[in-house]
């Protein structure tokens, strides 16, 4: 049994090993070197002076996670609470959008939220005074809702559906109302995939480059973008690249494990990520 | 008898169409430990749901102390329930699991913590308060279940099969164990099982039912010895239940013969079932003055042989500690107390004739048999 096991994940610890541990060590490596491959803390160090970068991606990766769950939990609540048939209409409903590709999604938003997009178009139609919205933070933050709130609906409508309805009515026997039903009982049950939907929204959103480059303009600069001009864009500098990818990772490592404190150990509903 | 703690009148209940109760009455006295006992589906659970207000009635009136409650929300009631799935929170431990009810009711931490101990003494699971209650066992999560409602006092305690998943030997000590604290709390208990031993054993009064009706009300006694229809007879124990005749009063008429028996007010020459229990029958030599037949079955009990007699071509059951052999003849002595005459009802001729006794069990074996090996199939 155990040694077919192991047989068995055989392919899948070389996978990854070439596809994810060699590629983490180099970025280790470039992290910790200069352009003649001399060990040097300078890329580490230099890090700091885009400091400002750091909080304004955090922040916003942050708020776009917090407005994901406040308005992705009722939703997969009301999704959980209807017949099997609807469930499945609305669950694909949920992840119709990402079916579409990404950059055109975002795309569109753009089209709609310009200064002579379709939005301002249509609200001076009516005679009302146009609204600057594109190349702003609230932009950015709307574009990562939009793309990965899907993210934290369904992990939460999993959960969700597995809380057994007899525990709400034992919970009820015992003399809680529904707020307290939900309190006590739904919302600390969700608790695993809540963690599973705020990791799954706040690690792609944090470290996003297209969104804030196609909504945020030059202003709202986020880590990604920075990330992706020292290796793709004008500041060619893979080294830093590197030293800033690892700051990035360690941070948000950081988060997650402030995240699991909240779950105390007992995996109950079974979250999608562990 | 005082006013009834809780009464239902003439509750009627229906799902997607299909009625599992019908003008459903009932009255339970405070202090009381009723049973409702029937076969599966026949609407014991929707009876304590209704009680504990997950179900709302179609029709009637649901009472607590006289007061109508039928609208009233499960959590304003003052009824607790034992789930038949127990229904533990599972995101909590056995502790703040007992503890649930009484922090909602704003009990101060010193005496939820006093409660809690009690109540994991009582069930004998102490030391178990910080334990998940996901890894406890069936019988242990059945317990935690127990504690959890008792832990809030409730004026009655609704049951529904907590002792369905246990083992024969915890579920005796519980039963046990049960009955003595709702004989030292004194709150009323309406239990729900299909088990007739327990129902019987534990009961004030047993509730019998069927397809959404009650058949009986008793108490353990009465059910057993004078049941009024072929249902009740069947279901309570082992019976033989035959076609007969009541011609006068004390003066019934069955397998070709008169007896003597004891029940009257029936008229004259109505026609009535009659039930025999199988240990009331007494074995004796083959005689022109009594019902005579060849045994066809033997099988050892242990405290008894259940032996089938074929008797004109009914087959009666008798329990006797007396062995005979397949093939003997053998006589059927019956006094008039061993003779219980009852109106004829709905389920007359349904039941008590035991000529397909064995066949049917080896139908049951086979047809499950073959229910099993489908499912294995279809994976
Ligand atoms: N929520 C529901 N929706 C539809 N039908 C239901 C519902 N609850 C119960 N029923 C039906 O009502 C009937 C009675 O069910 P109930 O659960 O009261 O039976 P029971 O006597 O408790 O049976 P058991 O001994 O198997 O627990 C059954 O036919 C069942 O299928
Ligand atoms: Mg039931």
């Amino acid at each position: 049994m155990k040694s077919n096991s192991k047989a068995l994940s055989a392919p899948y610890t070389v996978w990854m090993v070439i596809f994810i541990v060699v590629p983490m060590l180099l970025v280790g490596y470039f992290a910790f070197t200069d352009k003649s491959g001399q060990f040097t803390l300078e890329n580490l160090l230099s890090v700091g002076q885009y400091s400002n970068v750091f909080l304004r991606s955090i922040w916003l990766g942050a708020l776009a996670t917090v407005l994901s769950l406040l308005l992705g939990y009722p939703l997969a609540y009301i999704i959980a609470r209807m017949s099997e048939k609807q469930q499945s209409v609305m669950v694909m409903l949920t992840m119709l959008p990402m079916w579409m590709n990404f950059l055109l999604r975002t795309y569109a938003w753009m089209s709609l939220l310009e200064d002579n997009g379709l939005i301002n178009s249509a609200l001076s139609a009516l005679g009302l005074p146009k609204a600057h919205m594109i190349n702003t933070a609230g932009a950015v933050v709307l574009g990562m809702v939009y793309n990965y709130i899907p993210y934290m609906i369904l992990p939460l409508y999993s959960v969700l559906t597995k809380i057994d309805p007899s525990v709400i009515e034992a919970a009820q026997d015992l003399g809680a109302n529904d707020r307290k039903v939900f309190l006590r009982v739904v919302l600390p049950m969700s608790m695993p995939g809540m963690i599973s939907g705020v990791t799954m929204v706040f690690v792609p959103a944090v470290s996003t480059f297209i969104i804030s480059k196609m909504l945020g303009g030059g202003g709202n600069l986020l880590i990604g973008d920075l990330i992706d001009m020292q290796f793709l864009g004008s500041a060619y500098n893979p080294n830093l690249g590197s030293a800033i990818s690892l700051v990035l990772m360690v941070i948000i490592l950081i988060c997650m494990g402030i995240m699991n404190q909240f779950d105390d150990g007992e995996n109950v509903g079974g979250g999608v990520l562990p | 008898m005082g006013d009834p703690i809780i009464s239902l009148k003439d509750i009627a209940v229906s799902f997607d169409g299909e009625q599992v109760l019908k003008s459903f009455n009932l009255e339970i006295q405070d202090g009381e430990f009723v049973t409702l006992l029937g076969p599966s589906g026949c609407g014991k659970t929707t009876v304590l749901r209704t009680i504990g207000g997950f179900v709302t009635p179609d029709g009637g009136e649901v009472f607590f102390n006289g007061k109508r409650i039928t609208s009233l929300p499960p959590h304003k009631r003052e009824v607790n329930t034992i789930f038949q799935k127990y229904a533990l929170f599972p995101h909590l431990n056995v502790y703040d699991n007992i503890a649930f009810g009484m922090r909602l009711k704003g009990k101060s931490e010193k005496e939820v913590k006093k409660t809690v101990h009690e109540m994991l003494a009582m069930v004998n699971l102490t030391g178990f308060s910080h334990r998940g209650v996901v890894q406890l066992s069936g019988g242990q999560q059945q317990r935690v279940a127990i504690a959890r409602a008792l832990a809030n006092d409730p004026k009655v305690l609704l049951l529904d099969e907590p002792l369905g998943a246990l083992d024969l030997k915890l579920r005796k000590d519980m039963q046990v164990e049960l009955k003595k604290i709702q004989q030292q709390t004194g709150i009323t208990f309406l239990f729900v099982t299909h088990d007739q031993e327990e129902a019987l054993s534990m009961s004030d009064t047993v509730v019998v039912m069927d397809k959404g009706e009650i058949q009986q009300i008793g108490t353990p006694t009465d059910i057993y010895n004078e049941p009024q229809n072929a249902f009740v007879a069947d279901f309570i124990g082992e019976s033989n239940i035959l076609d007969g005749m009541m011609l006068e009063d004390y003066w019934v008429k069955f397998a070709g013969r008169k007896f003597r028996c004891l029940d009257s007010g029936f008229g004259r020459n109505v026609p009535v079932d009659v039930v025999i229990r199988p240990e009331d029958i007494d074995v004796t030599e083959p005689d022109s003055t009594l019902i005579t037949g060849e045994v066809t079955g033997v099988t050892f009990k242990g405290v008894h042989y259940e032996i089938i007699v074929d008797v004109n071509g009914f087959k009666w059951m008798i329990q006797s500690t007396d062995c005979r052999e397949v093939g003997d003849r053998i006589g059927l002595s019956l006094g008039p107390d061993d003779i219980h005459v009852m109106a004829k009802s709905e389920y007359s001729g349904t039941f008590g004739d035991y000529s397909t006794f064995s066949d049917e069990m080896e139908e049951d074996i086979n047809a499950s048999e073959e229910a099993e090996q489908e499912e294995e199939h279809e994976i």
